[in-house]
């Protein structure tokens, strides 16, 4: 009886530990990669990206996690949509060779290699950041975090939810118009993400 | 303070080259290498506004392989073997299947008719423009110096119209580096040898910049075209007993009117 129970408990472990894995698609809509940057040494500049896609998973047992976003270079938006006589928008520029080169690298990613937790939710994300086909490493402490049902859909939905902070120098990725003096070198990034458990 | 000074768009694109192409014009002139200074110049706003690393391998790096490639080709080309009528198509040709491999891969992602249209102003441009001005040109370094000046200045001011200021800015130098060219030739009032030294980077170096303003930024095909046609204009009938200056003068005014018609039909475009 007791050797049953023990084969028992040793077929079902391996289930026990996935059970502890869950796996979240990003929401696109309410996952939102923020910059900022130095403009002329005067004043920062903040941009956005729209409609990343991409997934997390977090194994609360292991208290570790993966997470890969990809976000489309041609959706940048810094609040300058309209030409006005101009020849060209500053968010167009910022599509061309001179930043991110969007003809020629439609997406930008991000992937986690170690999530590390404080407590019992994760607290930093160290991963790879590929931008301009260069790729880099790039730290995202997670600010705010928080796990619950989705009120929008009367629970029915679990989600995750929070906020994250990073900080690169563009010029690492080869990204080198305006240096040192015009445009900044260092960005900052920070981030709302949401993740629907699948 | 140097640093400010170097970071300045109109050092990168303007003041440097122009300064480093006059020296190679002076120093290699008695060696018949004096059209190497646009090279030169390209390669010193490169040297400002991308660097000279060539990993991961764009479109723009490619460029700048292909044209160090035919600036060494050049040389052959003058000093090696004379080519034939047939050897500058050849070299128009690979020019051309040149730029395609550094082009292709993003031409690739666009849709079906786009796709073939931007391809075919690629291989058209380049090759028309290496071809045309190494076979008509190169005799006369006042023609071909003025043919790369007004290519320069046109495909520098309509790739910043493109919303491209770094290609922009090597457009520019490419038309300083051709100014340093014809500066010791209207001083002395001797015409210099062109060569394919002059021609062959020269105009490869301003097609490449437009079809890269084309595909990768926002400068339309047709004025693409238009900046092609540069080197026609410059064969056009000259004086021939006035001073060299003056024939200078004559030349680059009728290659910027056809660059000024280029950046007028990029600039409507953009609106």
């Amino acid at each position: 009886m007791k050797a049953l129970a023990a084969g028992m408990i040793a077929v079902a472990l391996p289930f026990a530990a996935s059970a502890q894995v869950e796996k979240f698609a990003l929401d696109p809509f309410h996952t939102v990669p923020y910059f900022e940057i130095d403009h002329l040494g005067f004043a920062t500049i903040r941009g956005r990206f729209a409609k990343p896609t991409g997934s997390f998973s977090i194994d609360w047992g292991a208290k570790t996690g993966t997470a890969e976003i990809v976000i489309p270079t041609a959706s940048v938006d810094t609040g300058d949509p309209d030409r006005d006589g101009r020849p060209r928008t500053r968010d167009e520029h910022l599509r061309n060779p001179d930043f991110f080169n969007a003809a020629e690298f439609p997406t930008m990613t991000y992937r986690a290699t170690a999530v590390k937790f404080a407590g019992d939710r994760p607290d930093v994300i160290e991963g790879n950041l590929t931008l301009l086909g260069v790729t880099r490493p790039v730290a995202l402490k997670i600010e705010r975090w928080r796990c619950g049902p989705d009120p929008r859909t009367q629970g029915k939905r679990y989600q995750c939810g929070g906020n994250a902070t990073g900080a690169f120098k563009r010029s690492d990725f080869g990204m080198k118009f305006g240096l040192p003096t015009a445009i900044g070198d260092e960005v900052n990034l920070w981030m709302s993400f949401y993740g629907f458990r699948q | 303070m140097t640093q400010e000074l170097l970071s300045n768009p109109a050092v990168q694109g303007g003041v440097a080259p122009f300064v480093v192409a006059l020296l190679v014009a002076l120093v290699l002139a008695r060696a018949q290498l004096a059209g190497l200074a646009v090279l030169a110049a390209f390669l010193t706003c490169t040297y400002f506004v991308a660097g000279f690393q060539l990993t991961p391998l764009t479109a723009l790096r490619k460029v700048l392989l292909v044209v160090v490639a035919a600036g060494l080709l050049a040389v052959l080309l003058d000093f090696a073997f004379r080519p034939t009528r047939v050897g500058f198509a050849l070299v128009a040709v690979g020019c051309a299947a040149a730029s395609l491999w550094a082009f292709g891969p993003v031409i690739a992602t666009r849709p079906g008719a786009e796709a073939w249209r931007l391809g075919a102003v690629v291989a058209v441009s380049v090759a028309f423009m290496v071809g045309f001005s190494m076979r008509v040109l190169a005799s006369d370094g006042v023609r071909a110096g003025a043919a790369a000046l007004g290519t320069g200045l046109g495909v520098g001011v309509a790739a910043i119209i493109g919303a491209s200021a770094s290609l922009g800015l090597q457009g520019i130098s490419l038309g300083a580096g051709a100014g340093a060219f014809l500066l010791p030739q209207m001083i002395r009032g001797k015409k210099a040898f062109a060569g394919a030294t002059l021609t062959l980077p020269a105009m490869l170096i301003g097609a490449l910049l437009a079809c890269a303003a084309m595909v990768l930024a926002e400068l339309p095909w047709h004025a693409v075209l238009v900046l092609a046609a540069i080197p026609a204009v410059a064969a056009l009938p000259l004086p021939r007993s006035a001073p060299a200056w003056a024939q200078a003068v004559l030349c680059t005014l009728y290659t910027l009117v056809v660059a000024g018609a280029a950046c007028a039909l990029a600039w409507p475009a953009s609106q």
